[in-house]
């Protein structure tokens, strides 16, 4: 079985960067300080992720905000609306509220890359907001419809992996939690394939990962089956891999396997064995390994001690060993 | 319920005077925090009723009896500055706890720190892990509610972290580990209920019993988590619940940045809550009416008080007398009854400046004072 391992979601921000962004906001501390703690932490994690031999690396996307504000804020368009929960944690967000029809302000995405990434492009792994679960979650004062808005992010989106694919970047994540929260219906399903077409066509070659979380992903499966997209990834701490629908198209499979709403520890046997129950159910010829929900609903000593049981978990798989 | 319409009250935490902070902190006082004590000085009267602690405060050497005295002078400081507002009901700000989350942990028996989560931006809590079962050390808030019943003014209320909010905002391992299995979402519903009944039992209710004993009539239950799960609004009523039973007190309970109608009608068997306390002007502008929600409280027959939060403790833009009137106002008519209704801010105003909070909370005050004339009643 092939297998790769890594983040997908943001990594959280060690007690440094939280003392050092903390300081920042309180105005004890310098904006040169607080940049000096990120790339120490980026350089660090970046470390620790070949270390663990994941198969690309993120640097933790540690700046993120959100998961919107890098758009949102390198993008025209839109306004930074409420705080509003993020699905079902303790985490907030601001809600973006897009006043008009959105529009792409060349090089938003790939200024917000650390330095280690920019670095070296091929080895990285971009996370980005599927064009979905942006356009459910944002405040539309555009007049634009919900469906018309999805396929129109995705063709920006499409624009941003051009650039970046320029560049050298191969790998992109987009973390989609609302589609199996909340699954798309009729044109809204119809106009999220037609995004994620134009994201596939972006970069030719490129691996494009679609991360679901929250939920079970069972009524969205038909449609995630058709989404132009190399592997999705389904939240196993929410649904057992019995439960998974069966599939007779062999595809690659994304299983969150890690939990972040306890710090107790999971089992890298128990890992492999539900994971390749999954792929069983599901045909898939290569599991993409990751987390069932945010990293960083936990502290970073957790965190980072959970991606160890992820690594070991991925080689038991590659080994052929579940147990 | 409340003689006048719309009486006013605080639902959180108080921004902190850099006094505090520098003496806690073992700090030495500067130039500029003694000139912010002498600025609410002026206003509150502070020195005047506690000389000794103010001259520890201010001319101490810095040390665990200076920090002593800055937590008592806090917390008549946040008294004080809630009843010169115009609040009707007031409390101690929480100036002596740490935090509603860490200050009962550390309380707690079967709890372990693991480090800081981040809430937003740059906004974090630390947060502990459970690891074995969960016990209570001693009745906690007992020192911080008898300072204020000794020396409030208006009528005081405690405030006090629920247990469903003490158990979200944890992380689960000892009644997770009990689980057979994978530990999926049935494991983790199961091991979350064991938890919260365990808090609400061996924890919140003797605290509260130990409260009432010591005079306490007016208790607000904190559960901002209560919306964090929607399918698991009959935990929060449980926890609730058994957190609450035989205690003879008014109870509230305050819940914030949720879809409330989502709660409904569950949230409304917890029987012995004779006030809900909810947040909506973060979410009230031009476009939307957020007040609204209120709609289905009056569907579902419900006729207990509500607190409405009326001012946005998360920007420094100053709300007007006249937005505030004309929230109460829409409040009022979707729930069908302004006696019932409480002006507060959304959540605590920990996050702003004081004079920013101070402001914000006598434009509340002012608020309702102009909502009371247009419903021509007598302030």
């Amino acid at each position: 079985m092939l297998v790769d391992a890594g983040l997908v979601s943001p990594f959280p921000r060690s007690e440094a960067l939280v003392r050092a962004t903390r300081d920042l906001d309180r105005g004890r501390t310098s904006a040169e300080e607080v940049e000096r703690a990120y790339r120490a932490a980026e350089e660090a994690l970046v470390a620790e992720e070949r270390t663990f031999g994941f198969g690309s690396v993120t640097a933790g996307f540690l700046r993120n905000d959100d998961l919107f504000r890098t758009l949102v804020s390198g993008w025209e368009g839109f306004a930074l609306g409420p705080l509003t929960r993020w699905f079902e944690s303790n985490t907030f967000y601001r809600r973006p509220v897009l006043l008009h029809p959105p529009a792409r302000r060349p090089g938003a995405v790939l200024a917000s890359l650390p330095p280690p990434l920019r670095a070296d492009p091929a080895a990285a792994r971009i996370l980005l907001p599927g064009p979905f679960t942006f356009a459910g979650l944002l405040d539309n004062r555009s007049g634009e419809t919900g469906p018309a808005l999805v396929h129109r992010l995705g063709r920006l989106l499409a624009e941003e992996l051009r650039e970046l694919g320029r560049d050298g970047f191969r790998t992109f994540v987009f973390s989609e939690p609302l589609v199996v929260v909340d699954p798309p219906e009729g044109p809204a399903g119809a106009s999220l394939e037609e995004a994620y077409r134009s994201i596939a066509a972006a970069v030719p070659g490129a691996t494009t990962v679609l991360w679901t979380y929250g939920a079970a992903p069972g009524p969205a499966f038909p449609l995630l089956d058709r989404l132009a997209v190399t592997a999705v990834g389904v939240d196993l701490t929410e649904v057992e891999p019995e439960r998974l629908p069966e599939s007779d198209r062999p595809r690659e499979l994304g299983v969150g396997v890690l939990d972040p709403r306890t710090t107790l520890l999971e089992d890298p046997a128990e890992i492999a064995r539900v994971a390749l129950a999954a792929a069983g159910r599901r045909r898939a010829r290569r599991l993409w390994l990751g987390v069932g929900a945010p990293l960083e609903w936990l502290p970073a000593e957790p965190a980072r001690a959970k991606l160890g049981v992820l690594a070991d978990a991925a080689r038991r798989i590659a080994q052929g060993a579940s147990a | 319920m409340s003689e006048r319409l719309f009486p006013g009250q605080e639902v959180g935490s108080l921004p902190r005077p850099s006094w505090q902070l520098l003496a806690q902190r073992g700090a030495p006082q500067t130039e500029a925090s003694r000139a912010e004590f002498a600025r609410w000085d002026g206003k509150l009267g502070l020195g005047a009723e506690l000389p000794e602690a103010t001259a520890t405060v201010l001319g101490g050497t810095p040390g665990p009896a200076v920090a002593e005295a800055a937590g008592e002078l806090a917390s008549l400081f946040a008294i004080r500055f809630l009843e010169s507002s115009g609040l009707d009901r007031v409390y101690d700000g929480e100036a002596r706890r740490i935090e509603m989350y860490e200050h009962p942990v550390r309380r707690l028996r079967g709890f372990r720190f693991v480090g800081h989560v981040r809430s937003f931006d740059a906004k974090y809590y630390r947060k502990a892990a459970v690891v074995g079962p969960v016990g209570l050390e001693r009745p906690y808030h007992v020192e911080e509610f008898e300072f204020v019943r000794d020396h409030a003014h208006a009528a005081p209320k405690l405030p006090i972290t629920g247990p469903y909010t003490l158990a979200d905002w944890s992380f689960n391992e000892f009644y997770l580990a009990r689980q057979p299995g994978w530990k999926g979402r049935e494991a983790r519903r199961t091991a979350q209920r064991e938890l919260v009944v365990a808090l609400a039992r061996e924890a919140i209710r003797p605290t509260l019993r130990e409260l009432v004993a010591r005079g306490c009539r007016t208790v607000q239950i904190d559960e901002p988590a209560a919306g964090t799960h929607p399918d698991e609004v009959a935990l929060v009523v449980e926890g609730f619940n058994a957190a609450t039973e035989g205690i003879d007190a008014e109870l509230s309970m305050h819940v914030c940045y949720t879809d409330y109608p989502k709660l409904l009608p569950g949230l409304l068997e917890a029987k012995r809550c004779r006030q809900w306390t909810w947040e909506f002007a973060n979410r009230d502008d031009e476009s939307n009416d957020a007040y609204a929600a209120l709609d289905e409280l009056r569907q579902y027959g419900d006729d207990r008080a509500v607190g409405v939060g009326v001012v946005d403790v998360h920007v420094d833009r100053l709300e007007s007398p006249e937005l505030v009137a004309d929230r109460l106002a829409r409040a009022a008519r979707h729930l069908g009854d302004p006696a019932r209704l409480w002006a507060n801010p959304d959540c605590g105003l920990r996050t702003r400046s004081l004079e920013v909070a101070h402001a914000k909370l006598g434009a509340m005050v002012a608020g309702a004072r102009l909502a009371r004339e247009r419903l021509g009643g007598r302030d």
